[in-house]
């Protein structure tokens, strides 16, 4: 049972992307200067989920455990 | 009579209890139907169990604890317990352990009866179903590795996204232990640490009958779907199939695949979103630059047009002062005409012309011999031309 640390970047990461076009969108007047940041970042996050999409492999574990 | 032995009535009845203790009772059922099903202070149940020509009764008695299903009036059974005489009523009663509905019939009528039971005590509330996390990590799967729900659970997971660990615990999902294994399952996930604790619990079984599903109508299962701390997706057989479980878990799926569909996202539709996200806040950033910009184009527009309005007043003032030029510029020339004749008047050399002379001494020109020595050197300047003179002689007057 060991933790998965891609699999954690990738909800944190997605919802880091999600609140950047949010701020895009909350923002009434976008400066520029942090939006070209902002935006150079979500790429950044765009291209490290793509990536992380192309995993394909999930991992089974079988538990030995019996009940009755 | 005499003769015969005297006992007393307790002292008889323990003797007809031992004897009825010799009948095999585990080793078969007493099926019939339920008359006057009623329940006493919460604990104790006592019906009347009936061949179907109703001339036969056996007096039953169990407790509410021991009682797994609903049953009511009117339902055919099998009863398994001891037969015995209760001193204090002289009543000769079964003491029952276990009551199964029996017939598809029974058994629709006993699930309705438990689903009306645990929906009023509001294990079916949509107000505390949870949500399940987006992308979630690990799964638990609760099913049986022979079933066709596991390969089409993985399936479908497998198809539409990755990097994910699935914790599989292998049990029964029919017969006799798949009750006590589905709890013992759920158990053994919630009493993991946070750390290794699932994201999401997926129980999951193929379709079957009201006798199949038993272990998803159980009562007591359906109680540890609803205790359970990690969110739970249920998906049992058929679409058209339902369980308690179903109703219970957070998430009802309809059938196994369904259950894959519901717990993780397909991989297009993110990718896709993650490109439209981009897009989005790409758009939204070159807008602001345009409307930046536009304001820059504005501010420059408005300073050509201030410069230009200038310029046209400038154009205009010079035309203005070309146009009055002929009023006052003959004036003006006249005057200087004038001027010009005064100040040609003043002109010494004018004198000097009428045989003047002027005389000066170091730069100084010379109005009074007052100053003047005997001997100094003095310039004189003529019309034309200039000499140098000593003094020799000079009068005051």
């Amino acid at each position: 049972m060991s933790q998965k640390k891609k699999t954690i970047d990738f909800a944190s990461s997605f919802e880091e992307l999600e609140k950047i076009t949010q701020w895009f969108d909350s923002e009434e007047n976008v400066d520029v200067e942090v939006g070209l940041k902002k935006f150079e970042r979500g790429l950044e996050l765009a291209s490290e989920l793509k990536k992380k999409l192309s995993e394909v492999e999930n991992k089974v574990e079988e538990i030995k455990k019996k009940f009755t | 009579m005499n003769t015969l032995r005297t006992i007393s009535v307790a002292e008889f009845i323990k003797l007809v209890n031992e004897t009825l203790r010799l009948i095999p009772s585990q080793e078969f059922v007493v099926e019939g139907e339920i008359s006057d099903f009623r329940i006493a202070q919460d604990k104790w149940i006592s019906f009347d169990l009936k061949d179907e020509n109703g001339e036969a009764v056996l007096k039953c008695f169990m407790t509410t604890w021991q009682l797994r299903v609903q049953i009511e009036d009117g339902m055919r059974v099998q009863v398994r317990g001891t037969p015995k005489v209760y001193e204090r009523y002289g009543q000769f009663k079964m003491n029952v352990q276990e009551v199964e509905p029996v017939g598809e019939g029974a058994l629709k009528r006993a699930y309705e009866l438990l689903k009306k039971k645990l929906e009023q005590e509001g294990l079916f509330d949509v107000s505390r179903k949870r949500s399940l996390p987006r992308f979630p990590k690990r799964i638990g799967l609760i099913t049986s590795r022979d079933a066709a729900a596991y390969g089409d659970f993985l399936q479908i997971l497998n198809n539409r996204w990755g990097g994910v660990s699935v914790f599989h615990l292998n049990v029964h999902v029919q017969g006799r232990e798949a009750v006590s294994d589905l709890l013992g399952a759920f158990e053994y996930f919630n009493e993991l640490s946070d750390t290794e604790r699932p994201d999401v619990l997926v129980l999951t079984r193929g379709g079957g009958g009201l006798e199949d599903l038993h272990a998803f109508n159980d009562e007591s299962v359906a109680r540890a779907v609803f205790g359970s701390k990690i969110p739970v997706v249920c998906g049992v057989g058929h679409e058209r199939d339902e369980s308690l479980c179903d109703f219970v878990a957070d998430v009802r799926a309809s059938t196994p695949s369904n259950a894959a569909e519901r717990v993780v996202p397909n991989r297009e539709e993110v990718r896709y979103e993650i490109e439209m996200m981009c897009q989005h806040s790409e758009e939204r950033l070159l807008n602001q630059l345009s409307q930046k910009s536009l304001i820059v184009e504005r501010a420059t527009n408005v300073i050509g047009r201030i410069i230009s309005q200038q310029n046209e007043r400038l154009k205009h003032l010079r035309q203005r002062f070309f146009d009055v030029t002929h009023v006052w510029a003959p004036a003006l020339f006249d005057q200087i005409d004038g001027f010009e004749k005064i100040l040609r008047q003043l002109d010494p050399k004018r004198v000097l012309a009428r045989g003047y002379g002027i005389v000066t001494i170091n730069g100084q020109v010379l109005k009074d011999v007052s100053s003047l020595e005997i001997g100094a050197s003095v310039g004189v300047q003529l019309a034309k031309g200039s000499f140098e003179s000593y003094v020799t002689k000079k009068e005051n007057n």
